[in-house]
């Protein structure tokens, strides 16, 4: 367990991360990929649901090829994408000898993260004060789904549910349709990328005083943060915000169009006049420009049916990704609706490393999608791939708490830590 | 103590909606965020609406709002540029660099979203940056990043979702993709760029050593696509649209209600009997549906059971009652929903900031609580166009009243009378 050798920013800090599925993971994930120790601690009965089913049936496409394997816990793409550059720990904290080398990891660290049902870690008799005898200076923070205070604090919520709960559903759709959510869960990474981002101040509050603090997160409230805009619209027009589709409540054209093969889609946005003018340029459609009907931005919106059915008939035949270079080429916004095996061939994807294939030891090497951006000093990389379950048991305890051999085996055979599942609940 | 960044310096160069969320999670952390604007119409997304004083008609965006003063009271404006200060000056004028270049010597961080190859050409690159000061932490905000064949590409939020990947598995299966109704790609990057800055920060500060951050808007996205990517990179299955229903799940998703729609969550499998019970139906408890695979291969049966009990409730009903028995439901909130939320009202989540032209409005307060002993946010309007330009030169770089005034008159910089 060494310290990263490379230059990485938080390579100095250690977090004991007992969160689990998305909104903590993708927290943590960035630390990871700046270079924070993760301890990532999961329990034997109740792992990461991420990790998927103890038996799962087979065909899963989250697997390899389908196939679950002997250890399907340690092969499931969900949760392999989220953990790299984690040490994957488990540990019983039901049991009285997995308190003490919990308290003891406590002692050692410094940010504790969890995104439990509220009150779960209370329950167990870790409260914040609790957790600061073990250490004084400890950041905690605690992620349930709507806060640690007010009558709802004890509800459950998901991702899904924040995308509904914030607004940000309300206005998602077709036009003159009902609410549509996203294809993945918004709020999860949305509470994990401000969590990353305050828990950093936080610890550069604590380098500057000494004090840790204690860090209530609503991923409800962290979701909300996002619709403020909308928020105060509301307020001032008194109308709730319509759903428009893929078009812009301010310019026109913009929509998604047809193209040549199956279920094929280009976007195309004129932001202003000269991109307007420009695109009736490239689509050889000069006519279009002086077509009094689409004069004005307010006259596109309004004659915006007719138009999406002009561009579509001039998109229908060609490729998207054809559309888009010669649109791009004339300076008019468009880009194809990427799909999974055109985003791991793409040119521009490919030309800046933003997928990075990693080679696991139960999966071998697939591509995952690497750090979100580019440092000039410390660039950093994905060191190693997620961990399997329980896989650096012996080097947490024995290497970071010093704890022997013999005392190791015998947490071992009272079943506090290993490496096979006693049991999983997947929601 | 006012913020957790308090005496942090950030020079902002950022407009419209990825840079200006970045900023305005530093400012409001207690950073000293000075805005540089442009002078007369300042940062465009001033120019979007609606405006606090323009009735219920949404304007058309910048380009076709011909001449007047920038607008001061857009909604998008006024809710992403809380606790900054704005200062109006010519960054293309000589005059206006060496003001920048001054200003960088003392600053922390810059955060800029200009398209590539903007700063080079305003005299701003990094390298010329980070001569003036070493430690300074540049974030640099773009579509598609500063490398790459796509730099130059234009995009709006529609273009980044779809080529992010996100917008392929958004939508009805037999309908177009669908993008989200709010720019979450610009959003969430602009929440990635904070993480990333202060990453920087951190460094900096330890180091002596400053950098580059470069972020892109589209990774973001390719970033986030999660199972959507993962199980085509595993398995060669390509993830699809499934509209309102969870990927391979049922009773899992939107649905309508007697006043809106509800969220239904069936799940884990121990507590589906809860959720029959709830809607009432015994035909629900059928052993058929008692798996999440069962449920999935009989989704319709299933809906068609749940639907008469959610036609005929309220949605806050709804909701609680399946938390009440341990489930995770939900409910499509509107804006007037989300100002009522009786949780956000407990909780002190909104703040009521007053603006001269705007007037008060509510506000979403900080998306995260620190522990109440430390006044880690701190809430004020965003500012007029120029508003602090004498004050941030004066406080930044010592500027006297004359200098000011003299910069005023040569046009490099301008004040807004009404401060």
């Amino acid at each position: 367990m060494q310290k990263p050798a490379e230059r990485m920013p938080l390579k100095n800090y250690r977090v004991l991360d007992l969160s689990r599925i998305w909104a903590g993971p993708y927290c943590t994930k960035l630390f990871a990929d700046m270079g924070a120790e993760i301890i990532k601690m999961e329990s034997l009965s109740v792992y990461d649901s991420h990790r998927g089913p103890v038996s799962p049936a087979r065909g899963i496409a989250a697997y390899p090829d389908g196939e679950p394997g002997e250890e399907p816990w340690n092969r499931n793409g969900w949760f392999n994408c989220l953990h790299m550059s984690k040490y994957g720990v488990t540990l019983e904290l039901t049991e009285a000898e997995g308190r003490m080398v919990f308290e003891q990891l406590v002692s050692i660290s410094d940010v504790l993260i969890e995104n439990f049902r509220q009150g779960s870690l209370e329950r167990l008799g870790y409260t914040y004060e609790e957790l600061r005898k073990h250490r004084p200076d400890l950041i905690y923070v605690s992620m349930p789904a709507f806060g640690n205070t007010g009558p709802w604090k004890g509800y459950l919520g998901y991702g899904i549910g924040q995308e509904q709960l914030s607004g940000m559903a309300h206005m998602t759709g077709y036009r003159g349709d009902g609410p549509m959510k996203s294809g993945i869960n918004h709020g999860d990474p949305i509470t994990g990328s401000h969590a990353a981002g305050v828990l950093m101040a936080a610890l550069r509050h604590r380098r500057l005083t000494g004090k840790g603090m204690y860090i209530d997160v609503s991923q409800q409230e962290s979701a909300v943060a996002l619709m403020g805009p909308e928020v105060l619209a509301y307020q001032m027009t008194g109308e709730e915000p319509e759903r428009r589709g893929n078009r812009s409540g301010w310019y026109a054209p913009a929509n998604s169009y047809p193209c040549a093969g199956e279920d094929r889609w280009v976007t195309i946005a004129a932001t202003n006049e000269e991109q307007w003018q420009k695109l009736t340029q490239a689509m050889s459609a000069a006519g279009l420009a002086n077509d009094p009907h689409f004069a004005t931005a307010e006259q596109r919106r309004e004659n915006h049916d007719e138009l999406d059915r002009i561009i579509s008939e001039w998109t229908i035949s060609q490729e998207a990704y054809a559309v888009t270079h010669l649109l791009q080429a004339a300076g008019v916004p468009a880009g194809p609706v990427l799909r999974g095996p055109d985003l791991l061939a793409d040119a521009h994807y490919k030309d800046r490393g933003t997928f990075v294939t990693v080679d696991h030891p139960q999966v071998g090497p697939k591509q995952y999608p690497g750090i979100p951006w580019r440092m000039s000093a410390t660039p950093g990389r994905v060191r190693w791939p997620s961990p399997t379950l329980g896989q650096h048991n012996r080097d947490v305890y024995g290497e970071l708490l010093g704890l022997t051999g013999p005392e190791i085996d015998l947490l071992e055979k009272t079943g506090t830590i290993g490496t096979k599942p006693t049991g999983s609940r997947i929601i | 103590m006012p913020g957790l960044l308090e005496g942090v310096k950030v020079l902002d160069l950022t407009h419209y909606i990825a840079g200006p969320y970045c900023t305005k999670l530093l400012s409001g952390l207690g950073a000293d965020v000075v805005k540089v604007e442009r002078l007369g119409t300042g940062d465009g997304v001033r120019w979007l609406g609606p405006f606090a004083s323009g009735g219920g008609k949404i304007p058309p965006g910048p380009p076709f709002l011909k001449g007047g003063n920038a607008p001061e009271d857009g909604a998008w404006f006024l809710y992403l540029n809380t606790a900054k200060q704005s200062l109006a000056l010519d960054l293309k004028s000589h005059a206006g660099r060496k003001i920048m270049l001054e200003l960088a010597t003392k600053a922390d961080i810059l955060v800029e979203n200009f398209v590539p190859g903007g700063m080079d050409s305003l005299g701003l690159s990094y390298a010329e940056l980070s001569q003036v000061n070493p430690a300074l932490v540049v974030t640099s905000i773009s579509n598609f990043g500063q490398t790459g064949p796509y730099r130059d590409w234009k995009a709006s939020e529609l273009n980044l979702y779809a080529l992010g990947g996100l917008m392929n598995i958004t939508g009805e299966p037999e309908q177009e993709p669908l993008k989200e109704g709010m720019p979450l790609a610009q959003l969430g990057a602009g929440q990635n760029a904070f993480a990333a800055t202060m990453a920087a920060l951190m460094y900096s500060e330890e180091t002596g050593e400053g950098q580059q951050v470069d972020l892109a808007i589209a990774e973001y996205a390719t970033n986030i696509l999660e199972n959507a990517l993962m199980q085509y990179s595993y398995s060669g299955q390509e993830y699809s649209r499934v509209g309102n229903r969870g990927y391979g799940r049922a009773a899992w998703g939107i649905y309508p209600c007697a006043d809106g729609h509800v969220g239904i969550i069936a799940g884990p499998d121990h507590r589906w009997p809860e959720v029959a019970r709830i809607m009432g139906r015994e035909e629900l408890s059928d052993p058929r549906f008692t798996s999440r695979a069962g449920r999935l291969e009989h989704a319709d049966e299933v809906d068609a059971y749940m639907l008469p009990f959610l036609i005929d409730n309220n949605k806050v009903d709804i909701f609680k009652a399946g938390q009440e028995s341990g489930l995770g439901f939900s409910f499509v909130a509107t804006m007037k929903d989300i100002l009522e939320m009786e949780q956000l009202l407990d909780r002190d989540y909104f703040v009521q900031l007053d603006h001269p032209v705007a007037g008060t409005l509510t506000y979403p307060g900080a998306p995260i609580t620190p522990e109440d002993s430390v006044e880690a946010w701190v809430f004020r309007r965003a500012p007029l166009l120029g508003e602090h330009t004498a004050s941030a030169l004066n406080s930044w770089l010592g500027y006297s009243e004359a200098q000011v005034l003299e910069l005023v008159q040569k046009g490099v910089i301008a004040q807004n009378e009404g401060a």
